[in-house]
């Protein structure tokens, strides 16, 4: 017989190599978003109705002088355009200019701010995308099942339910209540407590906020994962790991999981960095000393820095995690590594 | 008497809904067998493999017996099911398409199916991953093969690795469904041959399925012949593929004519119905040889550019097609065939060189080319692909001509579905393209084509994706559709028993080059260039023949 030979692809050399401009592309993207983004929220929050120096004074007896000053010190005399300007030369520097209300640089305030925020939403985060995650490839394995009907009706209703209501519901019942959890701060306030009793103590104040977080978003996690999942349960790699001997629950784990879990991976790390910014409502609610708070604090002056501060700390949180996103995507699915 | 290796009792196998799938099947694999099972997609060969293994979906319920080494499949529990999987008896599957799992190197996938029921042999992951690389071995894949991903291989290495993999735990039984099915005729014929051999060497009994009765032929001893769930007729595959009686098996084997058999030329006013000589030979391109040229092309390249690397897709290539000519363009694939096609229509760019029409050059000015794509139409691979699947027929026909804006549009539309021999037309109007047959589909695809009184067609696999009996249909409508409108046609195709069947002049291409062009008979029974030796020499037709 007589055999041509066939060219075939080899994969060696071609592997992996256009991934510095892969990454410099999602890098260069994920800038001028978080440029667009400084722009965006500069002219948004000026259209917030009130005076920042009237509010601040409110309440105290102050002449139009005293006022005229306040405004000259806080540059709101100035055209908006020169104050636009001032903004993005100052965040070249590092400054996001000085709270009005708090009266010190916005950048200490984030960096005070920020820890309670990131331990809040990091827990959140962690036990919502396990528990979403692990619930949809087991619903989506028996479909149709009461496991899989129980379990996506009562996501949904959470997904549903106002993220306050459902914290202020929880904290009448568990904190005002029975009295088994605090109703709010991140420690309680006289304590002097160190080391192994602190943390236990800020674990205990966080469990509400974490629940009422988790209970909220980990439906979308579900949803996604189930939807993955039956998309893979028809493949034909499948039918051969069957064939091969497989149990049904090696055939899920080592086969139809790794597969399902690549379309999921984008969504989760999308919507991680929303969830930083959708800390505000549950941040409030349970007086959270984190960035939500901050901005809840910022927003009511309106405290014109603080927020645009909190808002470039909350967009770039989400094109951050978009584009680890992107680069997560390529490391696990092989195919992408190649073309 | 030693029992056999399988065997199906009196098997029915119907799914949910009450779709029988298998009615009534009783067949009996010896020891060291190899029977082939043909039959069209939907005869229900698929559905009896896979209950050997029991890898049915639940719906389906199963009656009668199915024995495998002595053991009642349906009696075993699933934890003795699952020893038997892939130890006794292992399956090919179709794995040039989706049956490897596409995260995880191939490797480990083979290794799976030794740390599952060779632990004793196999003990650590090393020395399984050292009994891999014999395996691949086996196949002819180096062991660097084994750490690709399937996407990085291709489809005749990804089947060879599905191959390696049945072999893992060395099964007393394989079986292989549609093993090369969607690979290349040069490919198919190295991976029968893999097959071959290895069936040979172990004696292994086997099982194949596929619609395709010659590379059944050229495997297997037995062919047994399947429709609408039953046997319908079985025998000696050299019987089988030469002498078929059934009518079915008839259609079949109609499929992969043997070249130089003139009773396979079609001729119009008769489907292909081997066996049958008479006013066969009679050649029907005589009338076209004499007309003038539609289509020229002259000297043309067209290079891509894919990551900074330079490809030449079509190398100077100048091609004729005249008036009511049905030229065949056969090649392997990647050989360039499509994209001259494309270039030819004007939907891709030529590199340089220029295509005319009818002695001028394709136009570039959108209202020109959009005049000259009214007079050449295409016709696609793949009608469920090509249709959208929310128009109705009538839309679908319509469409062109509404584009076009050309006057009575329903005359038009019933015309090209009547002469598309969907008659009566407006039976077909409110059709979705779901509720037709795949024959039915292309003649959609002829009809909005036709629609636009072309001059002439440019059809890329139209019968491809077709099952057996309707490729004779389809055919015989090209031919028809010459002879009643005087319509030309290039028609590319990798099957060169297609190109025996209606082509008049046949063109071989072979990495962007033209290596050979002429008529029929010439190019086919007495080819000059070794491409076109070596791609004869593999057509089923004459594998099955060895």
């Amino acid at each position: 017989m007589t055999v041509i030979e066939t060219v075939p692809a080899d994969s060696e050399d071609t592997r992996g190599s256009s991934l510095p401009r892969y990454l410099a592309l999602k890098a260069g993207g994920s800038l001028i978003s978080l440029a667009l983004v400084v722009v965006l929220g500069f002219f948004m929050f000026r259209i917030i109705p009130g005076d920042p120096a009237i509010n601040m004074t409110r309440g105290r007896q102050v002449s139009p002088g005293e006022v005229e000053r306040l405004r000259q010190e806080m540059g709101l005399d100035k055209p908006l355009l020169v104050q636009f300007w001032r903004f993005v030369r100052d965040l070249f520097t590092g400054d996001l200019g000085t709270s009005y209300v708090y009266r010190r640089p916005v950048t200490d305030l984030i960096g005070d701010y920020i820890g309670p925020t990131l331990l809040l939403t990091g827990t959140a985060a962690l036990i919502s995308v396990a528990l979403g995650l692990w619930l949809g490839q087991k619903a989506a394995w028996r479909r149709g099942s009461w496991f899989d009907k129980i379990h996506t009706g009562v996501a949904l209703v959470f997904w549903s339910v106002p993220t306050f209501w459902l914290g202020l519901l929880l904290l009448l019942v568990f904190g005002g209540g029975l009295g088994w959890f605090p109703t709010g701060g991140m420690s309680t306030a006289a304590s002097t407590d160190t080391g192994m009793a602190h943390v236990l103590d800020v674990a205990h104040h966080l469990v509400l906020p974490v629940v009422t977080m988790v209970a909220v978003i980990y439906a979308q996690y579900l949803m996604v994962m189930r939807a993955s999942v039956l998309e893979e349960m028809s493949a034909d790699y499948l039918t051969t790991a069957r064939a091969k001997g497989l149990r049904e629950d090696l055939v899920r784990t080592r086969h139809a999981v790794p597969n399902a879990l690549l379309p999921t991976v984008t969504l989760i790390f999308l919507t991680l960095g929303l969830l930083i910014a959708g800390t505000v409502t549950v941040e409030t609610v349970f007086s959270w000393p984190g960035l939500g708070y901050l901005t809840y604090k910022g927003l009511s002056a309106p405290d014109f820095p603080l927020v645009q501060g909190t808002f470039v700390v909350f967009s770039a949180a989400v094109i951050v995690m978009n584009f680890i996103a992107d680069l997560l995507y390529r490391v696990l699915d092989p195919r992408l590594k190649s073309s | 008497m030693t029992e056999p290796t399988l065997l199906w009792d009196d098997v029915r196998i119907t799914y949910a809904g009450g779709n029988v799938a298998v009615d009534g099947v009783s067949l009996e694999v010896e020891r060291g067998g190899t029977v082939g099972l043909a039959g069209e997609s939907g005869c229900g060969k698929s559905t009896l493999a896979m209950s050997v293994l029991r890898l049915l979906p639940r719906s389906a319920r199963i009656e009668g017996r199915i024995v495998l080494q002595g053991e009642d499949v349906a009696g075993m529990t699933w934890g003795r099911l699952r020893a038997v999987r892939w130890t006794e008896a292992a399956i090919v599957f179709q794995g040039a398409m989706h049956s490897l799992n596409p995260v995880r190197q191939v490797r480990h996938q083979v290794a799976e199916a030794l740390a599952l029921h060779s632990t004793k042999e196999f003990p650590d992951s090393a020395a399984r991953l050292r009994r891999v690389d014999e395996l691949l071995a086996l196949v002819d894949l180096s062991p660097a093969k084994g750490r690709a991903y399937p996407h990085e291989l291709s489809g005749g290495q990804r089947q060879r690795v599905m191959i390696a993999m049945a072999l893992a735990c060395d099964p007393e039984l394989i079986i292989a469904d549609e093993p090369t099915t969607a690979l290349d005729v040069v490919v198919q014929a190295q991976v029968l041959d893999v097959l071959n051999g290895l069936v040979r060497d172990r004696e292994l009994t086997l099982v194949m399925i596929s619609h395709d009765l010659a590379v059944l032929a050229a495997v297997c001893d037995r062919i047994v012949v399947m429709q609408h769930g039953r046997i319908v007729e079985q025998g000696k595959a050299q019987q089988i593929l030469t002498a078929p009686t059934h009518e079915h098996t008839q259609e079949l084997a109609a499929a992969f004519p043997i070249i130089g058999d003139p009773s396979s030329r079609l001729v119009v006013g008769r489907n292909a119905s081997p066996g049958s000589p008479g006013e066969a030979g009679v050649s029907t391109g005589s009338t076209a040889e004499a007309g003038r040229a539609v289509l020229e092309v002259r000297d043309l390249t067209v290079d891509f550019r894919s990551r900074g690397q330079h490809v030449r897709a079509v190398d100077h290539v100048d091609l004729t097609c005249g008036a009511g000519e049905i030229v065949a363009l056969v090649g392997q694939s990647g050989s360039g065939k499509t994209t001259l096609a494309r270039t030819i229509l004007g939907l891709q760019k030529p590199t340089s060189g220029q295509v005319l029409h009818e002695g001028k050059p394709l136009p570039h000015r959108r209202g020109a080319l959009k005049a000259y794509r009214r007079q050449v139409q295409y016709v696609l691979q793949d009608p469920a692909a090509s249709l959208n699947p929310k128009h109705t027929v009538y839309e679908a026909v319509a469409e062109g001509i509404r584009i076009h804006g050309l006057d009575d549009e329903r005359e038009r539309v019933i015309r090209a579905l009547t002469r598309a021999e969907l008659t009566p037309p407006e039976k077909f109007f409110a059709a979705i393209p779901q509720e037709l047959s795949g024959g039915q589909r292309q003649r959609v695809v002829i009809a909005g084509a036709l629609a636009l009184d072309p001059t002439y067609l440019v059809a890329d696999e139209p019968v491809a994706s077709l099952d057996a009996s309707v490729r004779g249909e389809i055919l015989a409508l090209l031919l028809q559709l010459r002879r009643d409108l005087g319509l030309g046609a290039l028609v590319i195709t990798h099957d060169l028993g297609l190109a025996w069947n209606i082509a008049d002049r046949v063109v071989v291409m072979h990495r962007g080059r033209i290596v050979e062009n002429g008529a029929v008979e010439q190019v086919l029974l007495d080819p000059q260039h070794d491409y076109t030796k070596s791609l004869l020499a593999v057509v089923p037709s004459k594998l099955g023949l060895r």
